[in-house]
Formats: C-alpha cells, sequence, structure tokens
C-alpha cells in the first residue's frame, strides 16, 4: 500500500481515492464522513460528547499494579513501623518493618521509599493518597472493586463508563484500550461492558507483533486488499441502492473505512521507531524492544496523543506480581519494571504538555499487611482496610498528600479514599457527576459508583 | 428523672383507659407474670391463632377468632372462656394444666375494671410509636431518606431536614411530625395521600408530649409491615391473562393470522399503512436464519419459488421446524436467558466438563416441542418428578443444570452458597417471570410488590437444595454432582476407593485444621493460599504442615486416578429441607426472623403444604408454571416475538414490572399468552402463529409516510432489519463456504479432573476450535470467547434478554484480516473450482449460497472484471500460476462475506 500521509492529500481524500478507484461513494457515507465530529448519534455511539459541565481531564491513562502494592513500603512513611518493629500488636502479631528506607522529595517533600527512585521524582505533580480503601481482601474481588466498584456481580469497567459517557476523539482507534501483557485476576471482566453497550468495552492489547487483533492484512499485497475494500463498498452501494436509508447500514460501511484507517494508524500508534533516543531513554526503554512497562507507557503516551479517552496499562497478571506473600523482596523487580518508566511517562507528558489535561491514574487492588504471624516475616499478607494510589495531572494538585493512615498504617485515621470517592473523583475530573452518568438495566439505574461515593473536592486543583 | 417518669409512665393513654396505681399495681402483681410464663410462649412473635398477649392494643385487638377481651364483660371474653376451659374448642394453656381457680378469677376482675396496663414509655415507643413511624414513614425516610430527611432514630428526628428538627421533646404543637401527621401544616402532609387514624395519631401525640422516650434501635422496616397497596396489585402484568376478542379491521384482507388484527387497528387507528409484502427470496432467507441460525440452501429457495400454493410458505416453516438445526438456534436463546456458561466462574474459573448435557438439553427440548410449562418443571425440579424410564430420568436430572449453572463466586465457593443462590434467584426470576426479584436481597423491592421476605420465601428453597461443587481453589475436584447409576450401584463401584480415601480425608482435615489453628495464631490473611511464611507452633511448622498436606493430596490423586469414571449431571439435588431468616442488607451474618418458603405475594402468595419434607423445588416449579400465574405465558410469547422481530411487545423483555416499559400492544400479547396455554405451551405453534401472519411476512421497506410518523416501526409496519447474531455468522460462513460440521456438539476436550490444579494466580483459560456451529463452543465465565466478544456474544455471567447489534471497526478488522475469514473463502473458493466449470456458473452459485438470489447484470459484469484483474494482481504478488484463479475468487469471497447484504436480514 502506498503511503497516503505522503501524498499531501489528507486521509479522508486517501480513502476516497481506494474507494473511488471500484465506484463512487454513495451519499449517505459522504454525509457521515463530513461530520467527522458530531453530535453523537444512533450511528456513532462513540462520537465525543460534551461533559456534563467543563472538565480539568480529557483522557485517563491508569495504571493497575496487579496483585497488592505494599502502601507501606512505598508511598506511606511510617517512622513507628520502623521503631517498633517487631513489637506484638493486638491478636498476637509482630509489625514489621518496612523494607526500604523513605526519603523527602521536591518542594513538596512528599516521603517514597527507595524502592520507587524515579517516581519519587515526580512527586510534586503527585496527589498521593494514603487512604484507599477497597471493599475485599482477595484479589479477584478486590481487582473488580477498583475497576467496577463492584466486589461481587459483574458490572461495566470505569473505562467503560468513561466511553459511555464521553465518547472519545480519534474513531480510528478504539475508546477504550488496555494494555496488558497477562489476564489479569477475574480476566476480562476488569475491561468489560457488562450491561453498557458492548462498543464501549476495552480492547485488550498484548504488547508484541499483533497488539490489536485481525490488525495486519493476509492478502498477497496491499494492493489486493484495497480492492477488496473497493468491491465490499461496490457491493455495499448497490445493496443501498435498493433499501430504504438505514443507518445501521452506512455505519457498516463507514466501520471499513475506520478499520482501514485503524490498520494503519494503530501499528504507527505503536511503532516507536521514530522516537528519539531521549525519549526512549527517559522512559528505561531499548530501542526495538516491545516488552515491559516502559514499552506501555510509551506506547500510552502515543494514545493518549492521538485522542484514545481511556488507557489502561497493567503491569502483570494474576501470577508473578506484586502478591508478596514470601519475600517481600521479590517486589524489586517488579518495581524495576514500572518505576522509571511511570516517572518517564509523567515528564514527557508534561513537557509536552499533556500532563495538564491528562489525569494519570497509579492504583492496585489492595495494600499489604504491616504486620505478620511470626517475628521478622519476610513477606506481607493481603491489606484492603488502608493503601496507597496517587493521582497526578488532569486537575488535580501536585505535590500534596491525601488521608492518613494510624501511626503502622493499618487502619485510616482520617480522610478515607473509599474507592466509590476515588471512581467519583476521577469522574468529576472527567467533567461528569458520578450520580448522574447512569445507565438503565433491568428496571434500576446502574452507576459506576452504586449508591455511595463522594467527590473529594480537596485534591482538585 | 427516674422517679418522675415513674409517675408519668402510669398516664400513657393507650386507647383511653382510666387507671389507678391501685389497678396497674394489680396487673404487675397478678396478670403481666401470667400472661409472661403460661400465654407468651405462643402469643407474641409467632401470632399463634393469629393473636398476641403482648400488649393492651393487641389483646383489645384479637386473633383470627375475633376478640379475646370485651371491657368490663368477663363473661362475654373469650379469653376467660379458653382459660376457664368452658369454650368447646379452645381450652389455654394449651396442651398443659388449666390455670388455678384464683388466677382466672383475677383475669375477670382485671377484665371486669378495664383490663388496665400500664405501660413504660420504652413499651409504648415500641408497642405504639416504632410501628407506625416504620410502616408509615420508613419507606421514603429510611438510609435514602427523601428531601433529606431520614427518621430512623431520635437523633436524625432531632437534626430533621430542611425545615428544622422535625421534634421538640414535650411539645407536640412544636414538632413538625406531628403537625405534618396531623396535616395542620401549610405544605407538609404526611403520609402523603393519605392520613394516619385519630388512634395512631394519638399516640404519636402523646408520645412526643411525654418526652418522646425512644427504645432499641433504628427503626428497621418489619417483613411483617409489608403492605401491596392496591395500586401495585393493579398493575397490568399482574392482572389475569384475559384472552381479549379478536378486533375488527377495515383492511381484513391484508390479515392472515389474528396477530395480524391486532396491528393493523393500531395501524388503521393511527393512518398508517402497511408495507408491501416480503419477496419470497427475502421471505425464505429471513425465516431460514430465524429459526435455523443458517442461510437456506439454494435448492430450499427454488423449491419455495416454484411452490405456487397458498400453503408454501406454511410448509416451509413447518420443514424448518422440524429441522434439528432449529433447536441449535432457539436453545441459544434460552442459553442466553439462562446465562449458559462452561465454567463455574469462581477465582479459578473451573470447568465443568458435564455442562454440556444441560446445554444439549435445551437444544433436544426445542427440538422436540417439549411443552414449555413440563421444560420449566424440568428445569427447576425434574429429579423430583415421575419418570416413566430409566432415560427419562436422567433427563429430568440433567434439566436441573439449569439451577446448577448458577454462578460461584470467590477463592472459596464452597463459603458462598448465599452469593450463588442470589444469582440463581436473580436469573430465575428475571427468566420465567420478567421480575428483578433479587432487588429484594437487601431491602424490599423499590418499585415492584416484592417484599425482603419474598426474597426470602425462595431463598428458603434454593437454600434446602444441594447445589453441586465444580472445584476450587483449594478443593480441586468435582463434589456433588448426580450420578446416572442408583445409589446403591453407585456405593458398590466406589466402595472400594472411598474406603482408602476416608483416613486420607479424615487425615487432610486435622491437617488443615492444625493450619487453621497456626493461622488463627497468625495474621489471618484472609481466603488467600499462597504459601504462608514459617511460623512456629510447637515442633512443626506451616511448612511442615503444608508438606503434609501436599502428601496426602498426592496419595488422595493416586486413588482418584484408578477411581472408575461413573456418568455424571451438573445438576442439583435435595437437602435438609428448612426455612430461611432474612438476612438483614443481605449479609449471613445477620439473620432476622424466619420465613416459612412461599412463592411471592403478588403472584398469589402460594405456601408449602403443611407437611412438606421437601425443599419446595416441586410447588416453586409448579407456581412457576401455573396457567394462572399472570407472568409466566406473558413473558415467553413475548420472548418468542422478540427473537422473530429484533424487539418485544414488551421492549424490556426480563422486566415486566413498573420501571420496566409498558407493551406496546397489551391486547395481542394476551391474545399469544392465552393461545399459547390453550396449544399446551407449545413453542412451535406459536411460531406458526406469529410466521405465518402479514405482520411477519411484511416486506422491510415500507411506505416513506409512515416512516416519518412512526420512525421506530413501534406499530409493525413494515418489518426490521436484523444484523445477524455473532453465531449465525460464524455458522452461515462455516456454511457457505463447506466447512460446518453440523453434528451435535458433545463435550469439551479439558485436561483429565486428576490434572486440575488451577488457582487465582493461575485460573483455567482456554479456547478450543471447532467447525461445530458456535452453540457448541466452550464458553467461559472470567474470559470472553475472543470471537463471540467481537460479535456482541452473551456475557455468561449474566442474564441476556437481548443482543447488541452493535457496529464496530473490530468487526470490520474481523472481516478483513481474520485467519477464520481468510480459511473459508481459501476452502469455498477451491471447493467452487471443483464445483462449477467457468466464473459465470461459479458466480451464480456464490450468490444463491450467500444472498439467496442470482447476481445482477451489473454485478456480474463487475464480479467478472473483478476476477480477472485480481488474478492479474496475485500474479505480481507471485501467487503461483497454478493458484491464480482460486486465490482471485478467495478475495472475491472475502468481500462477499463481508458484504451488508450477507450480514443483515431484510
Amino acid at each position: 500500500m502506498g503511503d497516503h500521509s505522503n501524498c499531501g492529500c489528507t486521509r479522508r481524500q486517501s480513502l476516497r481515492s481506494i474507494l473511488g478507484a471500484s465506484l463512487v461513494i454513495p451519499a449517505i457515507l459522504s454525509d457521515l464522513m463530513a461530520a467527522d465530529v458530531s453530535a453523537p448519534s444512533d450511528a456513532n455511539p462513540l462520537a465525543p460528547k460534551a461533559p456534563q459541565f467543563p472538565a480539568r481531564a480529557k483522557r485517563v491513562i491508569f495504571l493497575h499494579m496487579s496483585g497488592g502494592v505494599s502502601h507501606v513500603d512505598t508511598f506511606d512513611p511510617k517512622p513507628k513501623l520502623f521503631a517498633d518493629n517487631g513489637k506484638t500488636i493486638q491478636g498476637g502479631k509482630y509489625l514489621t518493618q518496612p523494607k526500604w528506607k523513605f526519603q523527602h522529595y521536591g518542594k513538596s517533600g512528599t516521603e517514597v521509599s527507595d524502592l520507587l527512585p524515579h517516581m519519587a521524582e515526580c512527586v510534586d505533580d503527585m496527589c498521593v493518597i494514603r487512604t484507599m480503601k477497597n471493599d475485599h481482601n482477595d484479589h479477584f474481588e478486590a481487582t473488580l472493586g477498583i475497576h467496577t466498584g463492584s466486589v461481587t456481580f459483574t458490572r461495566p469497567s470505569i473505562g467503560s463508563w468513561t466511553s459511555y459517557g464521553l465518547g472519545t476523539f480519534n474513531q480510528n482507534l478504539p475508546s477504550f484500550l488496555v494494555l496488558a501483557p497477562q489476564l489479569p485476576y477475574a480476566g476480562s471482566q476488569v475491561w468489560g461492558s457488562d450491561f453498557l453497550p458492548a462498543i464501549h468495552q476495552g480492547t485488550r492489547i498484548v504488547p508484541g507483533p499483533e497488539p490489536i487483533p485481525n490488525l495486519k492484512p493476509r492478502t498477497p499485497s496491499p494492493e489486493i486488499q484495497e480492492m477488496e475494500l473497493g468491491l465490499i463498498d461496490f457491493f455495499n452501494t448497490e445493496h443501498l441502492r435498493g433499501r430504504d436509508s438505514d443507518p445501521a447500514l452506512a455505519a457498516r460501511i463507514k466501520s471499513f473505512e475506520t478499520a482501514f484507517h485503524m490498520q494503519k494508524e494503530a501499528p504507527e500508534a505503536f511503532d516507536l521507531s521514530k522516537e528519539t533516543d531521549a525519549t526512549l531513554k527517559l522512559y528505561g526503554l531499548e530501542r526495538g524492544s516491545t516488552e515491559g512497562f516502559a514499552w506501555q507507557c510509551l506506547v500510552a503516551r502515543r494514545l493518549a496523543e492521538r485522542g484514545v479517552r481511556f488507557i489502561e496499562l497493567i503491569d502483570t497478571g494474576s501470577n508473578t506480581n506484586w502478591d508478596a506473600h514470601g519475600d517481600m523482596q521479590t517486589c524489586v523487580p517488579l518495581a524495576k519494571n514500572i518505576d522509571q518508566p511511570i516517572a518517564g511517562l509523567l515528564k514527557d507528558l508534561k513537557s509536552r504538555g499533556l500532563l495538564q489535561d491528562t489525569l494519570v491514574v497509579w492504583t492496585t487492588e489492595f495494600g499489604r499487611t504491616p504486620f505478620s504471624a511470626m517475628q521478622d516475616a519476610k513477606g506481607r499478607e493481603h491489606h484492603a482496610r488502608a493503601y496507597s494510589s496517587w493521582l497526578a495531572g488532569g486537575g488535580v494538585k501536585g505535590g500534596i498528600t491525601y488521608g492518613q493512615t494510624d501511626d503502622y498504617g493499618i487502619e485510616v485515621a482520617s480522610n478515607q479514599m473509599h474507592i466509590h470517592d476515588f471512581h467519583a473523583t476521577i469522574l468529576y475530573l472527567l467533567g461528569m457527576d458520578h450520580t448522574k452518568l447512569t445507565f438503565r438495566h433491568a428496571g434500576r439505574d446502574y452507576r459506576l459508583t452504586d449508591v455511595a461515593g463522594q467527590v473529594i473536592k480537596e485534591i482538585v486543583a | 428523672m427516674g422517679v418522675a417518669l415513674v409517675g408519668i409512665c402510669f398516664l400513657f393513654p393507650s386507647v383511653l383507659q382510666a387507671q389507678t396505681p391501685d389497678q396497674a399495681e394489680f396487673f404487675e402483681a397478678k396478670i403481666r407474670p401470667v400472661l409472661a410464663s403460661k400465654c407468651n410462649a405462643c402469643h407474641t412473635g409467632l401470632k399463634s391463632g393469629g393473636l398476641q398477649l403482648d400488649s393492651r392494643r393487641n389483646i383489645l385487638k384479637g386473633g383470627n377468632d375475633g376478640p379475646v377481651i370485651v371491657l368490663g364483660k368477663p363473661d362475654d371474653s373469650l379469653l376467660i372462656a379458653a382459660i376457664s376451659h368452658t369454650h368447646e374448642r379452645i381450652k389455654m394453656p394449651l396442651n398443659g394444666p388449666k390455670l388455678d381457680d384464683e388466677t382466672i378469677e383475677n383475669f375477670k376482675k382485671w377484665i371486669q375494671n378495664g383490663a388496665v396496663w400500664p405501660e413504660s414509655p420504652e413499651e409504648f415507643f415500641d408497642g405504639q410509636v416504632r410501628p407506625v413511624l416504620a410502616a408509615n414513614c420508613l419507606p421514603c425516610h429510611g438510609a435514602t431518606p427523601m428531601g433529606g430527611f431520614r427518621l430512623d432514630t431520635r437523633e436524625s428526628l432531632l437534626k430533621g431536614g430542611p425545615l428544622g428538627a422535625a421534634l421538640v421533646p414535650g411539645d407536640a404543637d412544636k414538632s413538625l411530625l406531628i403537625q405534618a401527621v396531623q396535616q395542620t401544616h401549610d405544605k407538609l402532609k404526611m403520609p402523603p395521600g393519605k392520613k394516619l387514624s385519630e388512634a395512631e395519631i394519638a399516640d404519636l401525640v402523646a408520645w412526643v408530649k411525654n418526652g418522646a422516650v425512644w427504645a432499641g434501635g433504628a427503626l428497621t422496616a418489619s417483613p411483617d409491615d409489608y403492605q401491596i397497596t392496591p395500586e401495585q396489585k393493579a398493575f397490568w402484568s399482574f392482572q389475569p391473562i384475559k384472552k381479549p376478542t379478536v378486533p375488527r379491521i377495515k383492511n381484513a384482507a391484508r390479515a392472515k393470522t389474528p396477530v395480524d388484527n391486532f396491528i393493523l387497528a393500531q395501524l388503521e387507528a393511527k393512518g398508517l399503512k402497511l408495507a408491501p409484502a416480503a419477496g419470497k427470496r427475502a421471505l425464505i432467507r429471513r425465516a431460514t436464519y430465524d429459526l435455523t441460525g443458517l442461510p437456506p440452501t439454494p435448492q430450499e429457495v427454488d423449491a419455495f419459488l416454484a411452490d405456487r400454493s397458498p400453503q408454501a410458505f406454511a410448509k416451509v416453516v413447518d420443514r424448518l421446524l422440524a429441522s434439528p438445526h432449529y433447536g441449535e438456534r432457539w436453545g441459544r436463546h434460552w442459553l442466553d436467558v439462562a446465562r449458559y456458561a462452561d465454567t463455574a466462574g469462581d477465582s479459578a474459573d473451573y470447568p465443568i466438563p458435564q455442562a454440556y448435557l444441560y446445554r444439549n438439553y435445551v437444544i433436544y427440548s426445542f427440538n422436540r416441542d417439549k411443552p414449555y410449562d413440563e421444560f420449566i418443571r424440568e428445569q427447576i425440579a425434574g429429579d423430583l418428578m415421575p419418570a416413566k424410564s430409566e432415560p427419562e430420568k436422567w433427563e429430568h436430572s440433567v434439566a436441573t443444570g439449569y439451577l446448577a449453572i448458577a454462578k460461584r463466586f470467590s477463592v472459596k465457593p464452597e463459603n458462598y452458597k448465599y452469593l450463588t443462590i442470589d444469582d440463581t434467584i436473580d436469573n430465575l426470576g428475571k427468566t420465567f417471570l420478567g421480575m428483578s426479584v433479587a432487588c429484594a436481597r437487601c431491602h424490599n423491592h423499590k418499585y415492584d410488590p416484592i417484599p425482603s421476605k419474598d426474597y426470602y420465601a425462595l431463598y428458603g428453597i434454593l437454600d434446602s437444595t444441594r447445589f453441586p461443587f465444580a472445584g476450587s481453589e483449594n478443593i480441586n475436584e468435582q463434589r456433588d454432582l448426580v450420578y446416572r447409576l442408583p445409589p446403591e450401584k453407585v456405593e458398590a463401584a466406589l466402595k472400594p476407593f472411598n474406603d482408602q480415601l476416608k483416613p486420607l480425608d479424615e487425615q487432610l482435615k486435622k491437617l488443615e485444621e492444625e493450619k487453621k489453628v497456626l493461622d488463627k495464631a497468625g495474621n489471618g490473611a484472609g481466603a488467600d493460599d499462597t504459601p504462608h511464611p514459617v511460623a512456629a507452633h510447637g515442633t512443626r511448622t506451616v511448612q511442615d504442615i503444608d508438606k503434609d498436606i501436599r502428601e496426602v493430596k498426592k496419595q488422595r490423586q493416586k486413588v482418584r486416578a484408578d477411581m472408575p469414571t461413573l456418568e455424571t449431571a451438573y445438576a442439583v439435588a435435595e437437602e435438609t429441607a428448612h426455612d430461611s431468616p432474612v438476612l438483614l442488607r443481605g449479609d449471613p451474618a445477620k439473620k432476622g426472623d424466619v420465613v416459612p418458603r412461599h412463592f411471592l405475594q403478588i403472584l398469589g402468595g402460594q405456601a408449602l403444604p403443611t407437611d412438606c419434607k421437601a425443599s419446595g423445588r416441586l410447588q416453586l416449579a409448579q407456581w412457576l408454571a401455573d396457567p394462572k400465574n399472570p407472568l409466566t405465558a406473558r413473558v415467553m410469547v413475548n420472548r418468542i416475538w422478540e427473537y422473530h422481530f429484533g424487539k418485544g411487545i414488551v421492549a424490556t423483555p426480563s422486566d415486566f414490572g413498573k420501571r420496566g416499559k409498558a407493551p406496546s400492544h397489551p391486547e395481542l400479547l394476551d391474545y399469544l399468552a392465552s393461545r399459547f396455554i390453550e396449544s399446551g405451551w407449545s413453542i412451535k405453534a406459536m411460531h406458526r402463529l406469529i410466521m405465518l401472519s402479514q405482520t411477519y411476512q411484511l416486506s422491510s421497506n415500507g411506505p416513506h409516510e409512515d416512516a416519518a410518523m412512526d420512525p421506530g416501526n413501534d406499530l409493525y409496519w413494515k418489518f426490521n432489519r436484523q444484523r445477524l447474531d455473532a453465531e449465525s455468522i460464524r455458522d452461515a460462513i462455516l456454511k457457505v463456504s463447506g466447512d460446518l460440521d453440523s453434528t451435535v456438539g458433545t463435550g469439551h476436550p479439558f485436561p483429565p479432573p486428576v490434572a486440575w490444579n488451577w488457582t487465582q494466580h493461575k485460573p483455567f483459560a482456554a479456547v478450543y476450535e471447532t467447525d461445530r456451529r458456535s452453540v457448541y463452543l466452550m464458553v467461559q465465565r472470567s474470559q470472553r470467547h475472543p470471537y463471540l466478544s467481537v460479535f456482541d456474544g452473551a456475557d455468561p455471567n449474566v442474564s441476556t434478554p437481548g443482543r447488541d447489534s452493535s457496529i464496530t471497526p473490530l468487526q470490520a478488522l474481523f472481516a478483513m484480516n481474520s485467519e477464520f475469514i481468510h480459511d473459508c473463502s481459501e476452502h469455498w473458493a477451491a471447493r467452487l473450482m471443483d464445483e462449477a466449470p467457468d466464473n459465470a456458473r461459479r458466480l451464480d452459485m456464490v450468490f444463491e449460497l450467500a444472498f439467496a438470489r442470482p447476481p445482477t447484470a451489473l454485478e456480474k459484469k463487475k464480479a467478472l472484471a473483478y476476477l480477472d484483474q485480481s488474478r492479474q494482481k496475485m500474479g505480481a504478488a507471485d501467487v503461483g500460476p497454478d493458484l491464480l484463479t482460486q486465490e482471485s475468487w478467495a478475495s472475491f469471497l472475502r468481500a462477499v462475506l463481508a458484504t451488508n447484504e450477507f450480514m443483515y436480514i431484510d
């Protein structure tokens, strides 16, 4: 296929030239094409929609760390936990000191542990939330909880809700993309649309040669595929001729145009060859590598630039993850995998002016127990009662922390951020009232936040 | 204050009792102790004989036999007759010795003097105030308070709402609560639309005047207080089904069946015209996909075109209904609603090798036109029904797979039966009744007349039912499945192995307990089973125990590997029958009142027979399948209509409640429901009734004037164009390309059970390829099938009452670039080379197969030119010379399979 971007014509014209080779474009199709950014219509549920009120963030990059990251070893400094290491608490358990020391960073002086030295450099852009609360202590349920608000029953993912509420900018790419090297706990339910229209479900991208399924042409030559598209268009035009106008038929004709562009644009979005050495270095990515979180982070920035509404990155899957029961040292390679790439992503977004309207969310399904069954335990167990996450960019106050846990990081002491509050606040930053983003299903208006959740306005800039 | 209160407490004027301190003392000394010790065991909460002897008000109210005391007239009082044993039937205390004469005299004296019953402020609140507030105010001013005002605690009353405090203790006139219930306030008149009785208001006033003493915790809705209102009873879907008279219409010539009269009557009333009849080619394509999910063969199309008899279409419908592929299509609709899956849905998503038996039972039942009422009964209680033969008995057991396939939850599904039951009630309510019964799990249903008590009445039935266990992270094997062999034969076959397993199981249990003790001493991380750190406990550590456990499990596996594989079904069985308590807020740790098992009150509230020793499933099955049940037939005929036309007469097929949509043609709905029951619940009879109507046979192009007046085609002036669903797309492509394996599907190639060790960290995940029809694909709960999810396939985690027809670029990419499409087009092209000698004849064959019509002259010209051109391009792309024609055809066929004409039914 010729590289149409080099021929001086717009993409729309280039499709015309392909289809034009076979026959004229049907009137309805050109109408649709004229209205690239149209009001939402039945024909295109993904057309960008105005938020309910002015939005602080236009898009989300949602970083989910699978397995449960220890809060007391990363973002929740507990000097007393160091001091009282080995002391017993109620229930005969032993306090277990963090495995990494904490230091103050940035102008804000926010403390971060030595496990994440690169992310630490970005604290002035972060609002570190130290009082997250999830509703379940098991991976499967808690992973569903942080994504859907429900720890038991299947519900739409936050990415699907966002797509449903706002549509997306780039009609040539899915509205909700999930970059996940492995299946997470609860599998594809994590990005499922459930009762929302299926078009809002997440499309999973597996890092590798074919990130989006069926993206690579299989015809013997690109020319033959163009011919096939022309022939499809001919048949569809003939078909339309004998029939009353039907938005579904027209939309399906249009979907081939979009697919054709996606076929070109998506590989381009995933092609890092034109990134400079400096950028690659910022993320800690080796040239040519398509693996690791650095690749995911850099691709996320490219997708954000290309107008994808909700981009989720999952670092690992349901095994070999942050679930450090046996030994906290197993977190070292996991931290190394994410630390510099995430810092790189924040710095890169900032230098390109994208951070101000891109909300970056860093979270996990739960934290880990600050105590253990025995003295000098190497690992930690699940702890959903209090843990840490952070938000950056997209209208969030940087350089602050929100909420406090008790002296040992066991319970929330003040300003709890329940997952419903977390979701309500994210939707608020996107210009949506979580109580008004509803979908009627089985006789009830469902929400991401069920019947709870409060927007935490203290952290909004 | 204490002293003062004692004075006040004798002054509560509960239904005007004049009393003296003497009388109060008399009651406390002589009457109350007797009531408490001799009567209240049966006559408070249990309400034996409908009678509660726990307050003056309740005594005056009486029981099933009427009032029990007549003030001032002991000789006319039933209570005296009962305790004196002079009543011919009622002799109290029941089965106990008669009260002594002095006590009986005391009761007479007490009644003679006006039955004085002094109440403490707390008793007064509990007896007179709490029930009034709970019944009349709490429904709106509870946890989700209307007007921002809740009154479930004294504090919340004092705090009040936007208008200020609702309660001023001691001052009734200043209390908004009182002004509102007296309806003397300008705006506030409560409860909305009615007024409390004078007595109730008087009690509230007295309560406020005397300090508004509150006893016990917050108000909670007592299930006993639930009242279905006349408005709720009058809701359309709860009315008995009445067969309406067929309306007369002007344009009688266009009516083929009574269905058309109902449709035409509305169209004529609104001045809309009917679309012309569909062409024969469009019609046979429509009907064939509709009934079998496959395209018609060119021979079938030719035969229909050649048949000029008036019965030609009826013959097509009969032929299609007799096809074994009918059940594969319509069974799939049912599996959508029943949220069928081949895995359990727990955190490790254990596979269920036997699930397919239920799937095939559904397909078989549709093919046999099993009467729908029987189909319901078998799925709910097949194992409890009489059977004429062993195969029938087995079929009945397999049918209960409907209940068995409910979703399992969490890492330890063995601990979460209550969620599985909830999933069952949710599905059962929606599937059979179109009612979101599961909304009543945590509270009374907010919109429909379903109290929590009804939910737990059904819950008791399902909790008395044994659900099979699919395996889990901690227990890697199936348990409690149903054997095909009779129990004694199972016992004989398995005994030698069970004898070996038994000591191992005991050992295992001991080890688990030992570990639990250690864990409890440790940090109790929850259900997670990843290796725990070493913890010292005596001389043994958790690691030691784990090692032992692994060793014992290994020995168990050895025994299990040698066990004979007996035929089993993933089906339910009876368990010890019991009623369930209400679980407050749905929390199994918070048990409320026990509820006798019964059916939904709004649908009759039928109870189990008093001597019922079984779960009650058999009765539940009968209640559901009762022709008098106003919902069952309506919901099913609406589903049938929906699958034929793309939308239901009720547009919310699983919600016939207040929040659902009202029927567009209520009389037609009832007509169909009546005919359904009359036909002996024959689903195939419904297909004939609907498909032979003019309404079904209309063109999908209609008069433009109609499109302006009714753009949504709510009145059915034309047929709605429909996109093929995921299964039909795949099956049709396999069929036209010649790749379809049309045999009946069996089980899936799951790994053998001895190898099962899936966990939340390494859950079961597989995709099995097959060329069989899509209904036979293995569907998993934790992972959508990669193909089905692209084309809006059903989500097996939840009931799917209707499919989306989304249009996405990912679907277009599938049509352009997928291996499946490329394989099928290659195979089809290869076959074409053999089947016809030249391109012109090949083209005819392709069009007849894919579109059920011959190509037009323009299409022919275009196609032949395309084949030539693509042949050249193939050559240029280094395709071998002997393959050029075939490859150019493969390219052409890919375009055919991607067309709107292939994907849509006119």
